[in-house]
C-alpha cells in the first residue's frame, strides 16, 4: 500500500492545494464542533471559560419544544420548495425544448431569478408582500377579494408559505437548467424508434425520456434539498425566523443561537445533529453523483 | 375501403388534438412562469425610479407620475455618503469575486484532472470528500472557522471570505470539469505526449483548450456564488469599509428604513453584473452541464 | 532508424497479466505486424513500447538504448492512433506542425516540413480544416502525417485502418506499404485483420490472452501455424480443425474418427501421429488442402454437404466431419447440393497435425 502510494506520488500533487483548502475549512470545523457541543460557553467567545456538559446540549435541544416547531418548519420547507421547483423546472424545460420563436429570450428570462442574490430577492419580495404598500395586496383589493392587504410575512399561518414562494422563485430556474442539460442528452434515434413503434407524445416521453432523465433527476432533486434543507438568507432577511419562530429553520436557529444568544455549545450540538442528518443525505448524494463515474485508466 | 379512410383520417385529426393539447398547455405554462419570474423583477424597477413618496400609496402606482433617477444618481454619487458607501461595497465584491474566481479555477482544474485521468490510492474516498463538501451549510462551518479566522488574524479580511468562498465552489466546479475531463479521449493526450509534450505541456497545450467550456462555467459558477454570499460576509467582517454589497445594502439601509426606491435600485445595481455575466456566458454553462454533468 | 526488442515484457493490471512475457526483435527497417483477437495485449504492448503506460517487468530496447524509463517524448517514436487522436481544436497544419513545435524548430523549417508532408499524403488542400471536417481517409492520413512529419526512429500504428470501409482499407494498406518501402522505416502495426497483417507485414506476431504465440514471417505462420490458435486465426476462411484419435493398425498409425472411419497418414504425417498414439490428435486443413469428390476414390472420407456457398469464382461448400465443420472450396461447375453424399480427400503434404491436449503442432520424431 504504502509502496502503491509513493509510486504515485508525483498525481498527488495535483489535488494537494483542493485537499489542503478542504482540510482547513472542513476538517477542522468539524472536529471542532463536534468538540465544542459537549461544553457550556459564557458570552463573548471567551472559549478558555468553557465547562464540560457531557451530553446536557443534547437532552436540551431534544426536549424543547422550539425544536420540534423548528423541525416540522423546516419539513416542510425543503419538502415543499424542492418538489414545487422540481416540477416547475421539468415542466419549464420540456415546455422549453421544442422550438420556437422567442425561445431563447424567454429562457434567460426565466433563469434571471436564479442568478440574482438571494439578498436582492428578498428584499424585492418583501417589499412586493408589504403590508401596506405591497403590490400582492393592492391587486387582491383591486380586484375585490379582500378588504385590507393581507399580512402575507407578519401572520403566523402565511408566513411560510409565503417565503416558499420566494423560494421557488430563485430555485425553479436552476432545476429547469439541469433539465434542459438532460434533454439534450436524450438520443433522438430512439425518440424516432418509438414514433415509429406508434408511440404517442405521452408514450414517448413516460417511455423513452423520462427514465433517460432518471439520473439528472435524482443529482438536481438532491442538489435542491441539501440547498434548501442549509437556506439561511431568505428567512433570515425576510423575517428573522418570526414571528413567533413560525419561519424559523434549522440554520437561522443555529445562527441565532450561537449569533445571537450567544450560546455556542448548544449551536454546536445543533450542528452536530444537523450533521447526522446530511450525512445521511450525503450518502444518496455521492451515490447519485457518482452513479455515472466509472472509468479508469491505467495511465 | 371508405371506412378504413375515415377511421385513419379520424385518428390523425385525434392525434393532431392530442399533440396541441400539449402545445397549448406548454404555452400557457410558459407564460404563467413569465409571470411568475418577471413581474416581481419589474415591480423592481418601477419602485426604483419613483420618488420616496410615491412609492408610499395605496393604491400603489403602477407606472410613477413622475419617473426620476434621483435613487441611482443618489447611489452612483461619489460626492454622496450614501454613494460613497455603494461604490466602496461594489469594488469590494468585485475584488472579493475576482479573487475567489482565479484561484478556484487554479485549484479545481488540476485536481478535477487528477480525479479524471490517475488512478491513485484513496482516489475515490477523496474525490467524494470534496463532494461531500456541498452538503453542509455554511452555519456548521461558522462558528469554528470564525474562531479560526481570528486565530490566524484574518477576521475583519477579505482573505477569510476568499478561502471561505473557495470551498464552496470548488465541489461543483471538481466535479463539473472531471465530467470535462472523462470525455476527452486519453489518445489525444498521449498523442502529444509522443509528439514531445511532457505531460503537463499536454495538459496546457492539449486538454485545457477543450475543457473550455467548463472551465467559463467553473468560473461563471464561482464568481456569481461569491458575489452572492451574504452568511460569512455578515459575519466576518464588521468594518464599513470592508462590506461586500449583500452585508452593506442591508446595513446602510437600515439606517433610512423606508427608503424602498434606493433599496431596490441598489438591489437592482448589485444585480446586474451577475446578470450581464451569466446571460453573456450561458450557453458554455449549459454545455458544460451537458457534457460534463448530465452525461449518461 | 533503429530496431526495436522486447525482452520478457510484462504487464500486469491488480492480478490480470495484459501482456506475458513477450520477447520479440524487430530489426531495422523491417515492418511488423502484432495481430491477434480483441483484448489479446495488442494496444497494451504498444503502449508500452511508446511508453505511455509504466512497464511491470521486462525490458525494452529501442536502438541500442534500454528506454525503461525514458518519457514517450525521449524515445523518438512516432505513433498512429486506432481513432487518429487529432488534436480537434487545431487545424490541420497546426496538428502537423505539433510535434515539430514541440522540439522547438524554426518556424521556417516547420513549415518546410508540414507542407512536404502534406504534399507526399496529397493533402495540401486541406490545410487549413479542422479535423471534424475532414472524412476519416483524410482524418486517417493527417495522423499519418502527423507521425511522418517527424522522422523518427520507429513508427507504431495501432489498427490505423479499422475505421476505414472495405474499398478505402484496402487502398490506405497498399499507401502504407509503400510508405515503408520508400522510407525503409522501421514499423510496429497493431491490427485484429490478420489479412491486413499478412498482406503488409515482413513478419507477423500472433497474440492471444496476453501471450506471444508466434513470431515468422506470413508465410512461415500460414505454412506452419505453430499451435491450433495460430492455425485457427490465420487464414480466411479458417483452418478447419477435425478432432480424432491416433492409433496402430497393422502396425500403421492412421487417425480414427469417433464416426468409425479412419485416415490413413503419409510417412512424415504418421511419424509425427505417432507421437501422440492413443491420445486426441486434431487434424488442421485449409480449404484448398481437401480434395471433393462426388464418389467413393481410396483413401478419401465420406461426409454430407452442408451448406453451399457460390461466391463467383469458388464455391465454399461446408461439410460435417466427426463433428467438425470442414470448409472446401471447389471449382463452381462442380454442382454440390446440400446434404449430397460427398467423399473428402486430404492433401497429405499440407495437412497439419496438432497434439488434442497442449494444442500444439506436432513434429516428426
Ligand atoms: N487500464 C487498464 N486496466 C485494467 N485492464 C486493462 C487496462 N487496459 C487494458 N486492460 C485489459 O488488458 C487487456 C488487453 O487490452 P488491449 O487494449 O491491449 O487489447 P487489444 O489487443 O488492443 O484489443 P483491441 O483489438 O480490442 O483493441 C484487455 O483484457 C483489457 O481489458
Ligand atoms: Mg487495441
Amino acid at each position: 500500500m504504502l509502496r502503491k502510494i509513493w509510486e504515485h506520488r508525483a498525481d498527488y500533487a495535483y489535488v494537494l492545494p483542493a485537499i489542503a483548502v478542504m482540510l482547513v475549512v472542513i476538517a477542522y470545523p468539524i472536529y471542532y464542533t463536534i468538540d465544542l457541543s459537549f461544553f457550556n460557553t459564557p458570552p463573548g467567545l471567551q472559549l478558555r471559560d468553557k465547562t464540560f456538559v457531557g451530553f446536557n446540549n443534547y437532552t436540551t435541544i431534544l426536549t424543547s419544544a422550539v425544536f420540534w416547531k423548528v423541525t416540522w418548519n423546516t419539513l416542510i420547507w425543503t419538502v415543499g420548495s424542492t418538489v414545487i421547483s422540481f416540477v416547475l423546472g421539468f415542466a419549464a424545460a420540456l415546455a422549453l425544448h421544442r422550438d420556437f420563436f422567442g425561445r431563447g429570450v424567454l429562457r434567460a428570462i426565466l433563469i434571471i431569478p436564479w442568478v440574482i442574490s438571494a439578498v436582492a430577492a428578498s428584499y424585492i419580495w418583501k417589499w412586493i408582500y408589504h403590508s401596506d404598500f405591497g403590490i400582492i395586496g393592492a391587486v387582491l383589493v383591486g380586484l375585490g377579494l379582500a378588504d385590507r392587504p393581507p399580512n402575507f410575512i407578519d401572520s403566523v399561518s402565511t408566513v411560510l408559505p409565503s417565503l416558499i414562494v420566494v423560494n421557488i422563485w430563485r430555485e425553479f430556474p436552476f432545476a429547469m437548467i439541469m433539465m434542459m442539460a438532460g434533454l439534450q442528452t436524450v438520443p433522438d434515434q430512439l425518440l424516432r424508434a418509438a414514433k415509429v413503434d406508434g408511440a404517442n407524445a405521452w408514450q414517448r416521453f413516460w417511455h423513452v425520456t423520462f427514465p433517460h432523465l432518471s439520473n439528472v433527476s435524482t443529482v438536481t432533486i438532491l442538489l435542491l434539498a441539501v440547498a434548501n434543507f442549509n437556506s439561511f438568507i431568505i428567512p433570515w432577511i425576510m423575517t428573522g425566523g418570526g414571528p413567533s419562530n413560525a419561519s424559523h429553520i434549522w440554520i437561522t436557529h443555529i445562527y441565532e443561537l450561537a449569533f445571537g444568544r450567544q450560546r455556542w455549545g448548544v449551536a454546536s450540538a445543533y450542528s452536530v445533529l444537523l450533521f447526522i442528518i446530511l450525512m445521511t443525505l450525503g450518502y444518496f448524494y455521492v451515490r447519485a453523483l457518482s452513479g455515472n463515474d466509472r472509468r479508469d485508466e491505467g495511465a | 375501403m371508405s371506412t378504413i379512410a375515415e377511421t385513419s383520417r379520424r385518428g390523425q385529426a385525434h392525434r393532431r388534438m392530442r399533440i396541441d393539447g400539449w402545445r397549448w398547455g406548454g404555452r400557457i405554462f410558459l407564460v404563467f412562469m413569465l409571470l411568475y419570474t418577471a413581474l416581481p423583477m419589474a415591480w423592481m424597477l418601477i419602485t426604483s425610479i419613483k420618488s420616496g413618496f410615491a412609492a408610499m400609496q395605496f393604491p400603489p402606482q403602477w407606472w410613477p407620475d413622475q419617473p426620476t433617477l434621483a435613487s441611482y444618481q443618489k447611489l452612483l454619487d461619489p460626492q454622496n455618503s450614501v454613494g460613497q458607501d455603494f461604490l466602496r461595497f461594489f469594488w469590494n465584491s468585485l475584488y472579493v469575486s475576482a479573487a475567489t474566481t482565479v484561484l478556484s479555477v487554479i485549484v479545481a482544474v488540476p485536481a478535477a484532472y487528477a480525479f479524471s485521468r490517475f488512478t491513485f490510492p484513496g482516489r475515490n474516498f477523496l474525490f467524494f470528500t470534496v463532494l461531500l463538501r456541498n452538503m453542509f451549510p455554511a452555519v456548521i462551518f461558522l462558528v469554528p472557522l470564525f474562531i479560526l479566522m481570528r486565530a490566524i488574524g484574518l477576521v475583519n479580511t477579505h482573505g477569510s471570505l476568499v478561502l471561505t468562498y473557495l470551498t464552496f465552489g470548488l465541489p461543483l466546479a471538481i466535479w463539473l470539469l472531471k465530467g470535462f475531463y472523462d470525455n476527452i479521449p486519453v489518445q489525444l493526450e498521449q498523442a502529444a505526449r509522443i509528439d514531445g509534450a511532457t505531460r503537463f505541456q499536454a495538459f496546457i497545450l492539449i486538454v485545457m483548450p477543450l475543457s473550455t467550456p467548463g472551465i467559463i462555467a467553473t468560473a461563471i459558477y464561482s464568481f456569481i456564488g461569491a458575489w452572492n454570499e451574504y452568511i460569512y460576509a455578515y459575519t466576518f467582517l464588521s468594518k464599513n469599509e470592508q462590506l461586500t454589497l449583500p452585508v452593506g445594502i442591508q446595513r446602510f439601509f437600515s439606517e433610512n428604513t423606508t427608503d424602498f426606491p434606493g433599496l431596490m435600485a441598489a438591489s437592482f445595481m448589485m444585480s446586474v453584473p451577475v446578470v450581464v455575466l451569466f446571460l453573456v456566458l450561458q450557453r458554455y454553462f449549459v454545455r458544460a452541464l451537458t457534457e460534463g454533468a448530465v452525461k449518461h | 532508424m533503429a530496431h526495436v526488442v522486447l525482452k520478457d515484457l510484462v504487464k500486469t493490471y491488480g492480478s490480470f497479466k495484459a501482456v506475458n512475457e513477450v520477447s520479440l526483435t524487430v530489426n531495422d527497417g523491417e515492418f511488423v505486424a502484432l495481430v491477434g483477437p480483441s483484448g489479446c495485449g495488442k494496444t497494451t504492448t504498444l503502449n508500452l513500447i511508446a511508453g505511455l503506460i509504466p512497464i511491470t517487468s521486462g525490458d525494452i530496447v529501442i536502438g541500442d538504448q534500454v528506454v525503461n524509463d525514458l518519457d514517450p517524448k525521449d524515445r523518438d517514436i512516432a505513433m498512429v492512433f486506432q481513432n487518429y487522436a487529432l488534436y480537434p481544436q487545431k487545424s490541420v497544419y497546426m496538428n502537423l506542425a505539433f510535434p515539430l513545435q514541440m522540439r522547438r524548430l524554426p518556424k521556417a523549417e516547420i513549415d518546410k516540413k508540414v507542407r512536404e508532408a502534406a504534399r507526399v499524403l496529397d493533402m495540401t488542400q486541406l490545410l487549413e480544416r479542422k479535423p471534424r471536417e475532414l472524412s476519416g481517409g483524410q482524418q486517417q492520413r493527417v495522423a499519418l502525417g502527423r507521425a511522418l512529419v517527424r522522422d523518427p526512429a520507429v513508427f507504431l500504428m495501432d489498427e490505423p485502418l479499422s475505421n476505414l470501409d472495405a474499398k478505402l482499407r484496402v487502398q490506405m494498406r497498399s499507401e502504407i506499404k509503400r510508405f515503408h518501402q520508400d522510407l525503409k522505416a522501421t514499423i510496429v502495426y497493431v491490427t485484429h485483420d490478420q489479412l491486413e497483417a499478412v498482406t503488409m507485414a515482413d513478419r507477423m506476431a500472433v497474440m492471444n490472452g496476453g501471450y506471444l504465440q508466434q513470431y515468422d514471417s506470413p508465410a512461415q505462420v500460414f505454412a506452419h501455424p505453430a499451435n491450433m490458435f495460430v492455425a485457427s486465426f490465420v487464414g480466411s476462411p479458417a483452418m478447419s480443425l477435425i478432432p480424432l484419435e491416433a492409433s496402430t493398425a497393422n502396425g500403421d498409425t492412421v487417425l480414427k474418427s469417433a464416426e468409425g472411419w479412419s485416415l490413413g497418414l503419409s510417412q512424415l504425417n504418421a511419424r509425427k501421429a505417432q507421437r501422440a498414439t492413443g491420445r486426441k490428435v486434431v487434424l488442421g486443413a485449409r480449404h484448398s488442402t481437401i480434395k471433393l469428390h462426388k464418389s467413393a476414390v481410396p483413401g478419401a472420407i465420406p461426409a454430407k454437404a452442408y451448406t453451399v456457398e457460390p461466391t463467383g469464382d469458388v464455391t465454399f461448400v461446408q461439410a460435417l466431419l466427426s463433428g467438425a465443420i470442414v470448409n472446401i472450396s471447389v471449382s463452381p461447375n462442380i454442382a454440390v447440393k446440400p446434404d449430397e453424399q460427398i467423399w473428402l480427400e486430404f492433401d497429405q503434404e499440407r495437412m497439419h497435425l496438432f497434439d488434442g491436449e497442449t494444442e500444439m503442432a506436432l513434429e516428426a520424431a
